[in-house]
């Protein structure tokens, strides 16, 4: 029936509006999308951003509202179709899942009656058929047919999952849509109906269209992914990429929120709330985003492609770029030999990610931080910090810059100057506000990072504190000009584990909340495990290694890689706390 | 399963010993006897002499001690007498069993009407919620779901009984009339009850509609009913399948539940038409309280309302496989 080529179902520029009380609520606004014969595409988004909506949408099944904009099935247009025409389509080409509810199924009918009740109105089929056909259904889904005589109460969670499954499934749609089929079910149940839909999917060819917000299903069942924010697609793009590098702060941000990506990294939930659903002028998540600008709230971005297969909506193309290395080279040269610390090495910080930098001791992790920073020139290659090249001081001179925090506090904070005046140096060289001013913001930044306050601490020199305090007093120092993207040498490593906790935690905040930016250069593997979005993995200069955090833990390819986790992790398995 | 059963069936027991037992003694707790007024015409009382209460009192066995009496009650209302009518000479059981009827089928016919008519009326408003149809139904059933039964009969029977000539005043039908045929005979006793029936339908008409509004309404709003339109059902099919199988669960419970409170309405309704029902009938025996007949009549009321709370479980059981299950589970 189809040309090759047509979509099986194509929407374009679909917009819900449901009336309310008070004032209409868009749940979905301006959707497009295409899906081909037997694909299969995954909607992700937190609840209320409109998935369910655009199900129901797809269906026809807007019952308090307005629909805008077109949806093709094949080539039948099934906007403005009457409700008799639009019956011929629903559950004999498109079915839907419902997301599971006792109330989801009529609670006085049987499931037989309920699974078999579209057969009669579509296929016409005699008692006997559709009672064989619902034995063959049930037993298709994994579930005994003696079922079918029961009622929905009297059936579990994931057993009623299965029924609505089976309900989909029988009049052999070829646009299956299913809504959250894992949520209330116990892992076991879940992975179960996971497997499941993969099986049918294979067996049966139908299209799928999945709405989850648990990330891991979609990982399984999908090719494609959309993020939905507001009822606008936010990122579109192939599954895997986009749950492996997400170019948009709000799928970012779902990502960092999912416990079941990668386990032992911190959960961070995205800040605020959706806005209540009425069209916003500019970008919908412009107040939550961690790198919007006053601009971002002007115009509503559009869907562009930023990279081969990937779409995002975002006035900045995604999120940025603050740091980026290529091919920088540094050897060190001593009397009889040369000591190549630096080979080759390309890397990229972006917008709000903590990227670990890790390696054994005497692996050129320092010697790149230099020259990150610009405070060691480089032979070869080129830095860029927020796309300009960095030259001379410019990029760490300013507010909201990049500043590197040295690994060595007692060389990097002169012993003869006092506490007060180590911390507003670097305002008092860009001469920034009054002195007053400055001194309110030292000792703001002291306080983040815990150290005392009291005048008395204040007019201390620093030749009296101890090795812990004067490596806070160069953290809080770098704090001062509020950096965009922080370089931090081991830093923590001095630093007690209360006091390394509340810090690294803090910093963590800065980056969900103002799309702050680390490098954490360590060979703590836990603690990098812990807070890295990214990691390099640095090997006698050069990076054997790198890629999104769960990836290099939870599998790494060097052999190099191996073996540090090997020695590093599974040693501290067995004496906790070492 | 069967234990809950037994239990179920102990419980009515146990409520229709303590109603029996109340019944006993409800009628010796008023001040009076029944002698007081055993030969009194209307407009002149004769009063018995001491003497003549005191025999009487006797030879009806009400100088006994009450235990006395309770035990001997109890043993004759398990061989099914009721006890003799002082009153109308007459075995108690003749007397109820001849009005049970007419007051039976005064309740269920409007039973039936205004089920039927509130049901329908409630659906479609439902249907068309908030609607002008929905807004012009809800406004005059609630207004006259408010007039009470008895005024409306006493306007009923003014305007088309008195005033029109268009029914009879009184009675359930001609009194010595000769009919013709079967035919003749039916069409006279709906005549008769015409009015009286349309009293009690108009005043029970309102509860049933604003129940069935509210259960269809409550019902359209479900999920299941949102699966089922999902499905591409036909609309006869999502609305008598999926919303009014859902919807009626709480109309039948209702229907039932009120059929015994109904036969209570129904006194004020007889009495404004003196229709020949049991609740004329009670009134009567409590203006001459005539002890066996009171009783009688309260034991086959409470037994009626037991009787329909009965049926009312069973059915609701047949119809929402829910009941049965969670009952068992929680023990309820």
């Amino acid at each position: 029936m189809t040309a090759d080529g047509k979509y099986l179902l194509e929407i374009k520029d679909l917009s819900v509006t449901y009336r309310a009380v008070h004032s209409p609520v868009k749940a979905v606004d301006g959707v497009s999308l295409q899906l081909r014969k037997g694909e299969s595409l995954g909607i992700i988004g937190e609840s209320g951003c409109g998935k369910s909506t655009l199900a129901l949408g797809i269906m026809g099944l807007i019952k308090q509202g307005s629909i805008e904009g077109e949806i093709y099935y094949k080539d039948q247009k099934l906007t403005g179709l009457p409700e008799k025409k639009l019956k011929k389509y629903r559950w004999k080409d498109i079915a839907l899942v419902f997301q599971n509810s006792l109330e989801v199924l009529n609670p006085v009918l049987n499931i037989k009656e309920q699974i078999g009740e579209p057969l009669k109105t579509h296929y016409n089929l005699s008692p006997p058929e559709i009672d064989q056909k619902v034995v063959k259904l049930l037993e298709m889904v994994g579930l005994n047919p003696k079922w079918r005589h029961y009622y929905p109460h009297q059936l579990s969670g994931g057993m009623r999952q299965r029924v609505l499954l089976a309900m989909a499934l029988s009049c052999d749609p070829e646009l299956l849509i299913v809504d959250e089929p894992t949520t209330s079910l116990d892992p076991l149940s879940k992975n179960e109906i996971v497997r499941l839909l993969q099986k049918l999917q294979k067996k049966l060819g139908f299209a799928l269209v999945l709405i989850s917000h648990d990330l891991g299903v979609i990982k399984k069942l999908t090719s494609r992914v959309m993020a939905m924010y507001c009822g606008q697609v936010i990122e579109a793009g192939i599954t895997s990429e986009v749950l492996k590098n997400p170019m948009h702060c709000y799928t970012r941000g779902l990502l960092n929120s999912s416990p079941n990506l990668f386990k032992y990294k911190d959960l961070w939930g995205i800040d605020g709330e959706p806005s209540s659903g009425n069209s916003v002028k500019g970008c919908a998540f412009y107040p939550r985003c961690c790198q919007g600008e006053e601009s971002c709230s002007q115009t509503r971005p559009l869907l562009k492609y930023v990279a081969l297969e990937r779409m995002v909506a975002c006035h900045k193309g995604g999120i940025e770029t603050f740091l980026r290395a290529e091919g920088i080279r540094k050897t060190y040269k001593l009397k009889n030999m040369e000591i190549e610390a630096v080979k080759d090495v390309s890397l990229e910080i972006r917008s709000g990610e903590v990227v670990a930098l890790v390696g054994e001791s005497g692996s050129g992790k320092s010697t790149l931080a230099h020259i990150l920073a610009g405070v060691l020139p480089a032979e070869a290659g080129r830095v860029f910090y927020r796309n300009k090249k960095v030259e001379g001081r410019w990029a760490t001179k300013m507010i909201g810059g990049m500043q590197i925090i040295f690994q060595d506090p007692f060389s990097a904070t002169s012993h003869r100057m006092k506490v007060l005046d180590v911390v507003k140096e670097p305002l008092d060289i860009i001469k920034r506000g009054s002195k007053q001013e400055r001194e309110e913001e030292a000792v703001k930044a002291l306080q983040t990072v815990q150290l005392p306050v009291s005048p008395e601490f204040l007019d201390r020199y620093c030749h009296g504190l101890s090795g812990g305090q004067r490596q806070r007093l160069a953290i809080a120092r770098a704090l001062v000009t509020k950096p965009k993207l922080l370089i931090a040498d081991e830093v923590t490593s001095m630093l007690d584990p209360s006091t390394q906790a509340n810090l690294l935690r803090e910093l963590k905040g800065l980056q969900n909340r103002h799309g702050f930016a680390l490098l954490y250069i360590t060979h703590d593997l836990h603690l990098a495990r812990k807070v890295a979005d990214k990691v390099y993995v640095m090997y006698k200069g050069e990076i054997v290694e790198n890629g999104v955090s769960f990836e290099i833990f939870e599998s790494p390819k060097h052999i190099y890689t191996k073996q540090l986790l090997k020695d590093v992790l599974s040693v501290s398995r067995d004496a906790p706390g070492s | 399963m069967n234990k809950k059963r037994v239990t179920r069936l102990a419980e009515y027991f146990f409520t229709v010993w303590v109603i029996v037992t109340l019944n006993f003694l409800l009628p010796r707790a008023m001040p009076g006897d029944p002698f007081l007024y055993l030969s009194s015409d209307v407009g002149e009382e004769v009063i018995f002499s001491e003497e003549q209460r005191q025999y009487y009192l006797a030879y009806y066995g009400l100088d006994r001690p009450v235990g006395g009496q309770y035990l001997s009650y109890m043993s004759e209302l398990l061989r099914g007498n009721l006890g003799h009518s002082l009153y109308y000479n007459e075995p108690v059981s003749h007397i109820i069993l001849r009005r049970l009827a007419w007051t039976f089928f005064l309740v269920i016919a409007a039973v039936i009407l205004s089920t039927f008519i509130g049901t329908v009326l409630g659906s479609i408003s439902a249907w068309y919620r908030e609607k002008w149809l929905d807004k012009f139904l809800f406004f005059n059933l609630i207004i006259m779901s408010e007039i009470p039964a008895f005024l409306l009969g006493l306007v009923l029977l003014f305007s088309f009984a008195a005033g029109l000539g268009l029914f009879p005043l009184s009675g359930a039908m001609t009194h010595f009339a000769g009919y013709e045929n079967w035919w003749e005979k039916v069409l006279d006793i709906l005549h008769h009850a015409f009015l009286p029936v349309i009293a009690l339908t108009i005043a029970r008409t309102g509860g049933m509609y604003l129940l069935s509004r509210n259960s269809v309404i409550t019902v359209l709003e479900k999920d299941y009913l949102r699966t089922a339109r999902a499905k591409g059902l036909s609309e006869k099919r999502v609305i008598f399948r999926h919303v009014l199988r859902n919807a009626m669960l709480p109309i039948v419970t209702r229907v039932f539940l009120s059929l015994g409170s109904l036969v209570g309405g129904a006194i004020l309704v007889e009495n404004v038409f003196a229709y020949p029902g049991l609740g004329h009938l009670m009134r009567e025996a409590v203006m001459v309280r005539d002890y066996p007949l009171i009783q009688g009549i309260f034991l086959v009321v409470t037994i009626c309302v037991l009787l329909a709370n009965f049926i009312a479980d069973f059915i609701y059981g047949k119809l929402d496989p829910r009941v049965n299950d969670y009952s068992e589970t929680y023990g309820g």
